[in-house]
């Protein structure tokens, strides 16, 4: 109906924006990967695959990348069974469900800070909620410091982490119940199905798509998460929360390594987009399929 | 459909815990910033407040930056989303109206943008932005929040797009109006639900982002709340009736904010999602 002149015009400017602010640095990066700048606003010379070889063969990188598979694994596993929990609630009638459907994001509008600071002093030993709560229902009997291991603090940060993200999920998850059809589950009713059936036979392979499309977006969200950890543990103690994120950060502007955190990012990228790209083809491919 | 007793008391009861996993920890941040600090830190914590105190907003808003803080969050989330809003809604209209070649491999380029981690435009674009002289400006967090909506404003205006009829562009077609016409007099009234959504999303997405604004911004009067904040938590001996005063105070605005446009934000965000 129109020229693609004029269409254009609408998306250039967007377009070189992000192309200034989003694509260029991206190949800075990848120039930077390969020559050795220390400190930023200094120049480097050229050093070929070096930064790559030392980052490789460095523990350091490979533990904060089984980190960050174990972050987003665990990550995906707490959200996606609270979300769909909720989600379920929230697909059911009852006075009030507007409100309840628009307000569940509460934990996600608000600053991460904020949520640090709930979790920092609800968990805290001294006038934190949590310890004496625990203790009043019997699961321990005295204060615990969530922080103090390795695998507690681990842990604690996915819960806190979790309880920001799973309202979004469970909107999302929402958005893909409301598009099964009704008659389906009239049909089933009929036939004499139980809830249990109806969600084994109906619901839960319906929601595949979604559910498929909430694992690929979920793991880039989840792996870019940086605040939250940076601003409870900083990837403490000892480095059991160091996921790759933090190891960048710590290694541009706390140990003024710029190409070897350059690098670093340079390999994350091509692992998430690796990620991105195969599952995208498998999700095609399984529709197609159907 | 009728439910069985048994199953309105699964709903019911979800629902309580559900309301209690989201809503405890607030009211307890809400409540606690008004206590006095002796009850804030009691071995026995109070579900109700027995004491009520405003010395801790007072300190607040007078012996911390945070009035600082505050205004310079205000600002840039505003700023940026503006500017988001007015890149995106062209754009959109561009890539799921109108027809150009290019425009499938475009639209996935852009949402390449999400396939990188943040951080690994952070270290050059601190070079870049140190070389213009944008380090240490409000400016600087404008352009980053922008190009990060980006992406996610021109997908979710989408399905907001493809709610309205053909016909009605194409009688304006007809009628001679330029395509600047269309889409300001036109399509913005039909989609505003999408243009409030995309316009939430990014200031929320302002409001909260910590990672460039931690590193971007050196002078503390400059710094926004998330930054600012986290500065207060390591600054002071912890003072949890401060920092609860502080987070209530961060709380508010985008709570008074999505209490106007929250349905739709909520509507954009699931609609998007099914398309």
């Amino acid at each position: 109906m129109t020229s693609p002149r004029l269409a254009f015009l609408f998306v250039t400017p967007a377009l070189l924006f992000l192309a200034a602010v989003l694509g260029r640095p991206l190949l800075q990066a990848v120039v930077l990967s390969f020559q050795n700048v220390g400190v930023i606003g200094t120049t480097g010379s050229w050093v070929g695959f070096e930064n790559y070889a030392t980052i490789l063969g460095n523990t350091a990188f490979w533990n904060a990348f089984g980190r960050s598979a174990l972050w987003v694994f665990a990550n995906a596993v707490v959200q996606t069974i609270m979300a769909l929990g909720v989600a379920l609630l929230l697909n059911q009638k009852f006075p009030g469900v507007r409100i309840a459907r628009t307000w569940i994001i509460l934990t996600w509008i608000v600053p991460t800070v904020v949520v640090v600071i709930i979790w920092r002093w609800l968990l805290s030993t001294s006038g934190g909620m949590i310890n004496p709560l625990l203790i009043q229902l019997g699961v321990i009997d005295r204060p615990v410091g969530f922080f103090a291991t390795r695998e507690g603090a681990m842990a604690t940060l996915v819960m806190i982490n979790s309880w920001r993200w799973f309202p979004f999920t469970a909107l999302m998850m929402l958005a893909g119940l409301t598009r099964i059809p009704g008659d389906l589950y009239e049909a089933a009713r009929i036939d004499g199905a139980g809830a249990m059936k109806r969600f084994t036979r109906i619901t839960w392979p319906l929601l595949q798509p979604t559910l498929l499309v909430l694992g690929i977006v979920g793991t880039l969200l989840s792996f870019n998460v940086f605040d939250v950890i940076w601003l409870v543990t900083a990837g403490g103690p000892s480095q059991a929360t160091q996921t790759l994120p933090v190891l960048i950060y710590e290694t541009a502007f706390k140990g003024y390594r710029l190409s070897e955190a350059a690098t670093i990012s340079v390999l994350t990228s091509i692992l998430l987009m690796t990620f991105a790209l195969l599952a995208t083809r498998a999700m095609t491919a399984s529709e197609e399929a159907r | 459909m009728k439910r069985t007793l048994p199953q309105s008391f699964v709903l019911y009861s979800g629902l309580v815990v559900v309301l209690l996993i989201i809503g405890l920890p607030f009211w307890w941040v809400i409540t606690g910033s008004i206590k006095v600090p002796r009850e804030i830190i009691a071995r026995v914590p109070t579900m109700f407040p027995q004491s009520f105190t405003l010395q801790h907003f007072e300190k607040l808003f007078q012996s911390t930056d945070f009035p600082a803080y505050l205004v310079n969050s205000i600002g840039v989330a505003l700023f940026s989303t503006v500017i988001t809003v007015a890149l995106a809604l062209p754009a959109a209209y561009a890539f799921f109206r109108m027809r150009f070649p290019g425009r499938a491999a475009l639209y996935r380029l852009i949402l390449l943008a999400y396939a990188f981690p943040t951080i690994v435009v952070l270290i050059p674009i601190y070079g870049f932005f140190a070389k213009v002289g944008l380090i240490d400006t409000r400016t600087s967090l404008v352009i980053i929040n922008v190009a990060f909506a980006l992406p996610f404003s021109i997908w979710m205006m989408r399905s907001f797009l493809s709610t309205v009829p053909r016909e009605i562009e194409e009688a304006a077609v007809i009628d001679g109006a330029p395509a600047r016409v269309i889409l300001l007099r036109i399509m913005a009234p039909l989609i505003a639900p999408g243009i409030a959504s995309v316009a939430i999303f990014t200031f929320i997405a302002s409001w909260t982002e910590y990672l460039f604004a931690s590193v971007l911004i050196v002078s503390d009067a400059r710094r926004t709340i998330p930054v600012g904040f986290a500065g207060i938590i390591g600054q002071y001996q912890i003072d949890w009736g401060l920092l609860l005063a502080g987070a209530t105070a961060a709380t508010i605005p985008v709570v008074i904010l999505f209490a106007f446009v929250g349905r739709w934000f909520v509507s954009g965000l699931t609609e998007g999602a099914v398309k």
